[in-house]
C-alpha cells in the first residue's frame, strides 16, 4: 500500500484527492467548506478523525465521464487514499462519506443538512458507491433551487467529498464558542446527547445544553435534554441505526464534567487560532485510530450563522446595532459623564450624551 | 387608572393580627396609613424593606429608619437633586416597614435638575479620595462623640460638686441634654451614611449596565469580583479572628477555644495561665473597633455586636483553631485574590472589540475607585456606630429601670425616641419631687401592652409588598438599595396570584455554584448554634459577619439583599452557591425541607417537604 499522495498545498487544484490538513481557505472551490474546516482543525492542533477529500475537480472529472461511470483514474485515486486510511488497521474502517459543497458553508447562509451524508460506510466498493452518490445528490434540481433562493448564483463550483474515519461517538453535539442567539462573547455553549451527533444537528432529540462561561470555567446554566432516540454505527460496522434511549440514560447528562472542560478548552483553542464565533461539530467515543479508547474528536468547525429572521440584536460578529447611539464607550471615554447621565435617567446603555 | 394593571392588596384593606389591636398608638401617625392620603397611597407601590428591617419594627428603633428617611432623600431631592427620583416614602403597616419610592417623569422637571444635580455629582466624583479622606474623619469623630456620652443613674442626692463648683444646673438635667446629644449624633451619622453611598452605587450600577449590555449572560457575581476591594476595612473583624487562632495555637491554648464550652468559661480558663492571659491581653487589644461588629443589619437593636456577646466570634475563632492545627494556613490570600479579580477582569476586556475597551477600563476603574467606600462605610456605620448606639440605649434603659419608670432595662425599645424624651422629663420630674407618681405605672403598662402586640405582629406574615406596581422600576436608588426591579415585582406578583410557588423560589444570584441539602432556617444569630454541618442556611438576611457559619454550610439563601450585599460577598469568599433577595424564604422554606439552590440562576427548588420525609419515616 501507498501513503496518501503529498500535494502541496498550491497543487490542489489539479489533484481529485487531496490531504484534508493541506485543505486552506483559498482551496474552497476545489475542497469545499467543511474540507477547509477539517484543515483548519487539523492544523490548529486537534484530533480529528482521519479524512481524505475527493476534490471538486474530480467531481468535474466524473461529469465529463459516461454518466453513473467512474473513470478509472477516479477509481483509482480513491480506492488507493481509502486503502491508505485502512492500511494502519489492517481491515476495512468504517467511515462517514459526506458532500462539501463549494458553497455550503458560506458566512452568508448555512446549509447544513442539504447535502449528502452517509454514515457507516465500509470497504472500498460501498465508498466508491456512496462518493457518487454525492455527485449525483448535487446535480438534484431541489439543491439547485434552494442555491438560486439564495442569490448565489447559478456558476456550478462543483462538490467535494469528504471520506472520514467514522467515530462510534457514545457522546456528541454541536458547540458555540459564543451565545448564537444573544451573541454573548464570554458564553460556550454546548449541545449533547448520547450517540452520533446526528441526533443533534438533525433535530431528532432536545439535547442536553451546557453553557460555559469561557473567562472563568464555570457552568452558567444546564439543562437536561430529553434524549429518546440514539443514532449508533451497527455492529458490523455497516451502516447508522436510531434506537432507542432507555429512561434511565435519558435522565442522565450525555457528558461528565471533564469531558465538558475539554469542550470548553476546544473552543478556547479554536478561537486563539481561528478567531472568535465558531460553530463546531464534536463527538467522544472511539476510532479505530483510538484502538478501543474513548477520546474527544472536533469533526467541523464554521463560524456561526444565523437563521434568516433570527438574527439576533448583538451578532458576535462586529457590526453592531445601535453603536451609533451609544457614545462615550470609546476612546477617551468619560466615566464619570456617563455614570452621571445613567443617574440622569437615561437608559442603561445610552451612554453619556 | 389602567383597569388592566395587577396590582397587589390594598394597604387601606389589611386586616389587625388577632390580639394588636389598638397597635396605632405605638408609632408616629405621620407614617402610617390615612384617609387624608388614601387616593394617592393606594395607587402606588409599597414594598416591605426585609432587607433592613425583616422583623417588626420596635418603636425605639425607628430612629434607624426614620434617620435614613430624612438623610438618603435629603441627598436625593435636596442635595444632588437626582433628575430622576424624589425621597422615599415609609408606612407602617401592623409593625412592618414599607417603602415607596417616588419617580420624576416629568421631562420638563428632570432636564431642570439634570445639569444641577450634574454638577454637584461631578464634584464628588472628581474630588473623590480626598473627600473619602474627610469621611472617613467626620464618621470617626462622630463615632468619638458618641462614645463619651454616658448615662447615669440618678443619684440619690445631687454630688457635692454641683455645690462647690456653683454649675447651676443638674445631673438630671445632664440626663435631658445628654439625650438630646445622643439623638442628633444619630442624626448626623445618618447624613455620613448617605453622603457617597448612592452616587458610589450609581457608579457601580452602570459599570454593571455595562457590562450587561456587552455580555448578556454576565452574573452580578462577576462583575462585583471585578470591582470588590481586597483590602477593605470590612473584612477586618473576620481577619483578626484569623489571627487571634493562629496566635492560640502558638501559645498552645487552642484547646480552651476548642472546648465547648461558653465564652466566660474559657475566658476563665485562659486566665489561669500565663499563655492565656497573653492571649486574652491580644484580645481585648482589638475589640475596640474590630468587635463593634453584629450579625444583623445593625437596624435592630436585638442583634448584639460580638463586643457584647461574644459566643459568635468564639464559636468562629474555635472553627479557625480547628483549622490552623489541621495545618492550614488561614490569612487571606490577598496577592491570589488581587490576582483573580484582575484575570476576571482581563478575560472580559479581552472579549470586547478595540474601541469598546476604553469605556470597559474607565467605569471599571471609577467604580474600582469609589466601591472601598461601599464596603467600609458598612463597617463605620452600621456595624462600629451603629452597636455602639444600641449599647447606649441600654445604658439608658438600665437609667429609666432604676429610676422606676420602667420594669426592665430593654422596655426602652418599645417606646418612641420621642417619648423616651417625655419619660426622661419625667424622671426628672419624680426625682425632683421625691414622692410617688402617676409616672412609674403609666409607663410600665403601657410598655407591657405594646409587648404584646409585638408578640402579636410576629405572628403575621407580612406581603412582600402592597398597592400597585409601576410599569417599570429602573429607578437606580430602589434597584441597587433595595435589589428590586420590574423583574422582582412580577416575580411577587405571580406568586400572589398563584396563591404563593409552593416548590421554586426566584431570587438574584449572587454566588454561582449548585447545592443540594436540608435546609435551616435560622431568625437570629442564637439560633446559629442549632445548625448543623452541610445544611442550607435560610435567612432573612445574611452580614458578613454570619461568616462564622459559612465555613459548615453548603448554601445560603436569604429574604433580603441587593447586587452587592454582605451576604453576596461573604459566599463568594467562601465559595458557596448563594441566592439572596428571594423575598420570601424564611416563610415558604421549613427547617427540614431538602432544597437545591442553585446560584448561578437565582433559584432555590423545594424536593421535599420536611413534612413528607417526618410522614415517611412515621410509615405514613
Amino acid at each position: 500500500m501507498t501513503g496518501l499522495p503529498i500535494a502541496a498545498a498550491q497543487a490542489i487544484g489539479g489533484e481529485d484527492v487531496a490531504v484534508t490538513a493541506n485543505c486552506l481557505p483559498e482551496h474552497v472551490n476545489d475542497v469545499g467548506g467543511k474540507a477547509v474546516g477539517l484543515g483548519s482543525l487539523l492544523r490548529a492542533g486537534q484530533r480529528v478523525p482521519a479524512s481524505f477529500v475527493v476534490t471538486a475537480g474530480a467531481y468535474r472529472e466524473y461529469r465529463r465521464g459516461e454518466p453513473g461511470e467512474l473513470t478509472p483514474r477516479l477509481r483509482e485515486a480513491i480506492v488507493s487514499a481509502y486503502a491508505a486510511l485502512c492500511e494502519p488497521h489492517g481491515r476495512d474502517v468504517p467511515v462517514a462519506v459526506r458532500s462539501s459543497a463549494t458553497v455550503e458553508d458560506s458566512a452568508e447562509a448555512s446549509w447544513a443538512g442539504q447535502f449528502q451524508t452517509f454514515l457507516g460506510v465500509s470497504g472500498a466498493a460501498e465508498v466508491l458507491a456512496k462518493v457518487e452518490q454525492c455527485w449525483a445528490a448535487a446535480l438534484d434540481p431541489h439543491v439547485g433551487a434552494y442555491r438560486d433562493g439564495h442569490r448565489l448564483g447559478a456558476a456550478d463550483g462543483g462538490v467535494a467529498v469528504i471520506v472520514q474515519e467514522l467515530v462510534d461517538a457514545r457522546a456528541a453535539g454541536v458547540m458555540f464558542t459564543q451565545h448564537p442567539e444573544t451573541g454573548d462573547r464570554s458564553l460556550i455553549v454546548i449541545e449533547s446527547s448520547h450517540g452520533l451527533g446526528e441526533a443533534v444537528v438533525g433535530g431528532d432529540v432536545v439535547p442536553d445544553l451546557f453553557e460555559i462561561n469561557k473567562i472563568t470555567r464555570q457552568q452558567h446554566r444546564s439543562r437536561l435534554g430529553t434524549k429518546h432516540t440514539e443514532h449508533r454505527l451497527a455492529g458490523d460496522g455497516r451502516g447508522v441505526q436510531a434506537r432507542p434511549v432507555d429512561p434511565a440514560r435519558q435522565q442522565a447528562w450525555s457528558i461528565s464534567e471533564p469531558e465538558i472542560t475539554a469542550l470548553a478548552d476546544m473552543a478556547a483553542a479554536l478561537e486563539a487560532k481561528l478567531g472568535r464565533g465558531l460553530d463546531v461539530e464534536w463527538a467522544v467515543g472511539t476510532a479505530p485510530s483510538t484502538h478501543g479508547a474513548q477520546a474527544l474528536f472536533a469533526l467541523q468547525v464554521r463560524p456561526i450563522t444565523v437563521p434568516p429572521g433570527k438574527r439576533p440584536e448583538r451578532p458576535g460578529r462586529p457590526e453592531r446595532p445601535g453603536r451609533a447611539e451609544r457614545p462615550g464607550t470609546g476612546p477617551g471615554h468619560d466615566a464619570i459623564g456617563h455614570i452621571l447621565s445613567r443617574l440622569a435617567g437615561h437608559e442603561p446603555g445610552s451612554g453619556a450624551g | 387608572m389602567d383597569q388592566g394593571r395587577r396590582s397587589f392588596r390594598n394597604p387601606f384593606d389589611i386586616e389587625t393580627p388577632p390580639g394588636a389591636d389598638g397597635w396605632e398608638s405605638m408609632y408616629p401617625a405621620y407614617l402610617q396609613f390615612g384617609e387624608e392620603l388614601r387616593e394617592r397611597d393606594e395607587q402606588k407601590l409599597w414594598f416591605f424593606d426585609q432587607i433592613h428591617n425583616p422583623e417588626p419594627m420596635y418603636p425605639f428603633d425607628l430612629i434607624m429608619t426614620e434617620s435614613w428617611l430624612v438623610a438618603l432623600n435629603q441627598y436625593t431631592t435636596r442635595v444632588w437633586n437626582l433628575p430622576t427620583a424624589l425621597g422615599i416614602e415609609h408606612r407602617i403597616v401592623n409593625g412592618y416597614l414599607y417603602l415607596s419610592p417616588n419617580v420624576i417623569d416629568d421631562p420638563a422637571a428632570m432636564a431642570e435638575r439634570a445639569p444641577v444635580f450634574a454638577e454637584r455629582a461631578r464634584h464628588y466624583f472628581e474630588n473623590w479620595d480626598d473627600i473619602y479622606a474627610k469621611w472617613v474623619a467626620k464618621a470617626t469623630d462622630c463615632i468619638e462623640r458618641l462614645k463619651a456620652i454616658r448615662f447615669e443613674p440618678l443619684p440619690e442626692r445631687e454630688p457635692i460638686e454641683t455645690v462647690l463648683g456653683a454649675r447651676g444646673t443638674t445631673t438630671a438635667f445632664d440626663l435631658l441634654t445628654r439625650y438630646s446629644r445622643y439623638l442628633e449624633n444619630m442624626h448626623e451619622m445618618a447624613y455620613y451614611h448617605f453622603e457617597m453611598l448612592n452616587l458610589a452605587y450609581g457608579a457601580y450600577l452602570t459599570f454593571l449596565e455595562f457590562c450587561r449590555s456587552h455580555f448578556p449572560a454576565i452574573t452580578d457575581d462577576l462583575v462585583a469580583r471585578m470591582v470588590a476591594g481586597i483590602d477593605v476595612i470590612l473584612y477586618r473583624p473576620d481577619a483578626e479572628l484569623r489571627r487571634l487562632a493562629a496566635r492560640a495555637v502558638q501559645l498552645g491554648v487552642g484547646g480552651a477555644l476548642t472546648s465547648g464550652a461558653d465564652p466566660d468559661a474559657v475566658q476563665d480558663e485562659l486566665r489561669t495561665s500565663e499563655a492565656g492571659r497573653q492571649w486574652l491581653a491580644d484580645l481585648d487589644a482589638v475589640k475596640d473597633p474590630w468587635f463593634y461588629y453584629t450579625t444583623g443589619s445593625g437596624y435592630c437593636h436585638a442583634t448584639r455586636a460580638w463586643i457584647d456577646d461574644l459566643r459568635p466570634p468564639f464559636a468562629a475563632l474555635a472553627d479557625y483553631v480547628r483549622r490552623v492545627q489541621r495545618g492550614e494556613d488561614l490569612s487571606r490570600p490577598l496577592d491570589q485574590l488581587r490576582a483573580e479579580r484582575e484575570r476576571i477582569a482581563d478575560g472580559y476586556r479581552s472579549l470586547l472589540d478595540a474601541d469598546e475597551v476604553a469605556g470597559f477600563d474607565s467605569l471599571l476603574a471609577l467604580s474600582r475607585q469609589v466601591f472601598p467606600f461601599v464596603e467600609n462605610h458598612n463597617f463605620y456605620v452600621e456595624h462600629w456606630h451603629h452597636s455602639i448606639f444600641f449599647d447606649k440605649a441600654r445604658e439608658l434603659g438600665a437609667v429609666l429601670s432604676a429610676a422606676g419608670l420602667l420594669e426592665q432595662d430593654d422596655d426602652i425599645f418599645f417606646l418612641h425616641r420621642y417619648e423616651v424624651y417625655q419619660v426622661l422629663y419625667e424622671a426628672e420630674a419624680r426625682w425632683a419631687q421625691g414622692v410617688p407618681t402617676r409616672s412609674e405605672y403609666i409607663w410600665r403598662e403601657e410598655v407591657a401592652r405594646r409587648r404584646q402586640i409585638y408578640a402579636a405582629f410576629e405572628k403575621w406574615n407580612p406581603p412582600p409588598a402592597l398597592g400597585v406596581p409601576p410599569e417599570k422600576v429602573t429607578e437606580p436608588i430602589t434597584v441597587t438599595l433595595f435589589g428590586i426591579n420590574t423583574e422582582t415585582i412580577e416575580r411577587w406578583l405571580a406568586a400572589a396570584d398563584e396563591g404563593r410557588p409552593d416548590d421554586r423560589l426566584l431570587g438574584l444570584a449572587a454566588s454561582p455554584g449548585v447545592a443540594e441539602g436540608v435546609a435551616r432556617v435560622v431568625h437570629q444569630v442564637e439560633e446559629l448554634d442549632r445548625l448543623e454541618d452541610g445544611e442550607i442556611l435560610v435567612c432573612p438576611i445574611t452580614a458578613p459577619s454570619w461568616s462564622i457559619v459559612f465555613a459548615r454550610i453548603a448554601a445560603a439563601v436569604s429574604d433580603g439583599g441587593g447586587i452587592m450585599s454582605h451576604a453576596a460577598i461573604v459566599s463568594r469568599e467562601y465559595g458557596l452557591p448563594a441566592v439572596v433577595a428571594t423575598g420570601v424564604g424564611t416563610r415558604v422554606l421549613r427547617t427540614g425541607d431538602r432544597v437545591r439552590v442553585d446560584g448561578g440562576t437565582g433559584e432555590v427548588m423545594i424536593l421535599e417537604r420536611a413534612g413528607a420525609r417526618a410522614d415517611e419515616a412515621a410509615g405514613v
